[in-house]
């Protein structure tokens, strides 16, 4: 919790209202609302996670909004290009805080295929821009990865993870 | 019709050799080169003769700059190739805006990314390229932007006007379907002018297409249009097979068309969903979806993958079906069969739907064609072009199937359009299913490295949203020398602004969404 906690003044002790974060966090965890934010082919796959087969509401985190100002987390679907760099920049400074980013695919992690000696247009990792919390590989991940993905980012804001995690086999 | 082209063109352009090219391996049939006097009179000359430009290339031979024009028609198969050499040092040509609207947008491609410039363009400003680039990137050789066209790097600058005001339409809005700008002047509510700021997404494809081999590009074209990956698929490994002579077993011929019919169904339930969504209606969407990730199933059994398929390879398949497949296909043509009079109670014959569609906005066949525009938005037109049936490639030619088409070319004939389409898409799948034969699903001995012969191919397939041309030519490596495609959604949203003008707001946005966009493969 120790970084997102409420702080004062840098000169005196930072305070913090450890239960009550808890019981923020507990409900920021559970209605993240993403921002519609689709760039490329992973877009449809974030679609198709909010749609009823994989029905992301579940989770509480079926509520996309079409503006910034009232999202708390940004899925970045798909390959960031030079030209779109700044516009990514200028949606995730709109996002009030707390705000969270989901790198999903591999373009959005690295560049993805998109990279080759003399690319000229594309940014090689969204973490260049902005603080990334959770990525999610794929060309493009599959709805259960982005599942996943939330899964993981409920971890990372509350401490402990919802459903037992799948057992690892190797 | 080539036998009167041929002699008009001897006609008009004497002392000029026309050649005929045989249309099997090259995918066009005459080719002539004119020089830059002579240009504008080629583009009047096809004008005058109904045709429509389908791209315009360029081409870096380290001697000179080649300009390739492609033009066709509507209602017979006649495709001309006109080249126009240019000196690389002062790469300066003609414009054909004036004659063919589209024109003057692929002349703006050209050059950002080859520092050509058109005499007597009047809008020669970058479009897909961000600003802080300093060199032509597909010149082969780095050759440096010049002082001069650096200063009009800079997109689009909105100037102050009386009593209008801009809006900014993307790139982030739920309804561009993904990075799409456009700045539109609006006059209250009306939209007064339009334009299209491109390159959101503009990944490269055409300059990896150049730096890899053959084989290595498989995964790129279902890249390019993520929702009709297998046509795209099917147009690259079909293009390739034509220049180096590959002949595909009938069993796999017969899975690649039922593969890219489903998807294409796919794509069109993705199109009914968002479009709807646009227009404020949730619910058909859920719906859409539902019936898609059926076909994903499906299509994810046989290729392994959800979206981005690299199934087809040169000489057949990636791998064989099995009974799984005819089942699940089978299984899924009648469940949609069954569900489309649920659509149609639920869209069609929705009064919201039906009154916010109808007549706001009428393309004509006229100006479909000075835009090239295609696929079901040219049929909205009332022209009946469809490459399925015009071009025959893969088993098209065997399959019986209609080509609807609209009367009035507003968004209500488009949807109309789409539905119908898909319902013939299931029987050409059941019919690629009944046909089906027992063999191998690959070549005996495919290619392990590709190297085709010298020359040039335009290869042209029906993609979800129109007419993918593939340009490529081979310089006898094993990598193209230049690979361009002809994005069908470029020359769908390049006739936006000419519809959008003098509408509201949100009719705007209904047209837009009903031409179905996909941004990478404007971009690529």
């Amino acid at each position: 919790m120790g970084e997102r906690g409420i702080h004062l003044d840098k000169e005196i002790l930072p305070v913090k209202f450890a239960v009550i974060e808890k019981v923020l966090n507990l409900a920021r965890a559970n209605s993240i609302w993403p921002i519609t934010f689709g760039l490329a082919c992973c877009a449809i796959e974030m679609m198709a996670t909010a749609m009823a087969r994989f029905d992301l509401d579940r989770f509480g985190a079926g509520v996309f909004r079409a503006t910034p100002r009232q999202a708390d987390l940004m899925i970045v679907s798909g390959t960031v290009t030079k030209k779109m760099a700044p516009v990514l920049l200028t949606l995730y400074e709109q996002m009030p805080s707390p705000k969270w980013v989901i790198a999903m695919g591999n373009c959005a992690i690295s560049g993805g295929p998109f990279v080759f000696e003399g690319q000229y247009n594309v940014v090689e990792g969204v973490d260049k821009l902005v603080p990334v919390d959770v990525y999610v590989p794929g060309c493009p991940p599959r709805p259960e990865g982005l599942i996943e993905g939330f899964l993981k980012l409920e971890e990372k804001i509350t401490g402990e993870r919802r459903f037992p995690g799948p057992e690892s086999r190797w | 019709m080539v036998e009167t082209v041929k002699a008009g063109l001897a006609a008009a352009f004497a002392g000029t050799e026309i050649k005929e090219i045989p249309y099997r391996e090259r995918g066009y049939h005459l080719s002539l080169e004119v020089d830059a006097k002579s240009l504008v009179r080629a583009a009047s000359f096809f004008d005058a003769r109904k045709f429509y430009l389908a791209t315009i290339v360029c081409v870096d031979y380290a001697e000179y700059l080649e300009l390739v024009y492609f033009f066709n028609h509507h209602e017979q198969l006649c495709r001309v190739k006109v080249t126009l050499k240019v000196d690389p040092q002062e790469p300066v040509a003609p414009t054909i805006g004036t004659v063919f609207d589209s024109a003057s947008w692929y002349e703006r491609e050209i050059y950002e990314f080859y520092g050509l410039r058109f005499a007597g363009h009047p809008n020669l400003t970058y479009l897909f390229l961000h600003d802080g680039i300093d060199y032509y990137p597909l010149r082969k050789g780095q050759v440096p932007v010049s002082g001069a066209d650096k200063a009009q790097l800079g997109s689009f600058q909105p100037q102050e006007g009386e009593d209008t005001f801009f809006v900014n339409l993307g790139p982030q809005h739920p309804s561009t379907h993904g990075v799409l700008r456009i700045v539109l002047k609006m006059d209250g509510e009306y939209v007064e002018q339009a334009e299209p700021v491109l390159g959101y997404l503009h990944r490269m494809h055409e300059k990896m297409g150049e730096n890899r081999s053959y084989y290595q590009f498989l995964p790129n074209p279902s890249r390019m249009d993520y929702l009709g990956g297998m046509s795209f698929s099917l147009g690259y490994v079909t293009a390739v097979e034509r220049l180096c002579g590959i002949a595909v077993p009938a069993r796999a011929e017969c899975v690649r068309v039922a593969a890219t019919e489903l998807n294409r169904i796919a794509s069109h339930l993705l199109w009914l969903g968002a479009y709807l969504a646009d227009l404020g209606a949730l619910s058909p969407f859920l719906f859409a979806f539902d019936d898609r990730e059926q076909i994903l199933d499906i299509l994810e059994g046989i290729a392994g993958s959800r979206l981005t398929y690299a199934y087809f390879r040169f000489g057949g398949l990636f791998a064989d079906v099995d009974d799984r497949f005819v089942t699940a296909a089978r299984a899924f043509i009648a469940r949609l069969r069954g569900r489309f009079q649920l659509y149609e109670d639920l869209v069609g014959n929705n009064v919201i739907f039906t009154n916010r569609t109808r007549h706001i906005c009428e393309i004509t066949p006229e100006l479909a064609r000075k835009y090239g525009v295609s696929g079901p938005v040219l049929r909205a037109a009332g022209i009946a072009m469809d490459l399925r049936k015009r071009e025959t490639y893969s088993l098209y030619g065997e399959m019986d199937f209609d080509v609807p088409t609209g009367t009035q070319g507003d968004p209500l004939d488009i949807y109309e359009i789409r539905v119908r389409e898909m319902e013939n898409s299931l029987r050409i799948i059941e019919q690629a299913l009944d046909k089906l034969p027992e063999g191998p699903f690959m070549v005996e001995k495919p290619p392990r490295k590709l190297k085709p012969p010298q020359g040039d191919i335009y290869h042209v397939v029906e993609s979800p949203r129109g007419e993918v041309g593939i340009y490529m030519v081979s310089d006898g490596s094993d990598r193209p020398y230049r690979m361009k495609w002809r994005a069908p959604s470029l020359s769908n949203l390049i006739i936006f602004p000419e519809l959008a003008r003098g509408h509201m707001l949100a009719d705007a946005v209904a047209i837009l969404g009903s031409l179905d966009l996909v941004i990478p493969e404007i971009d690529r």
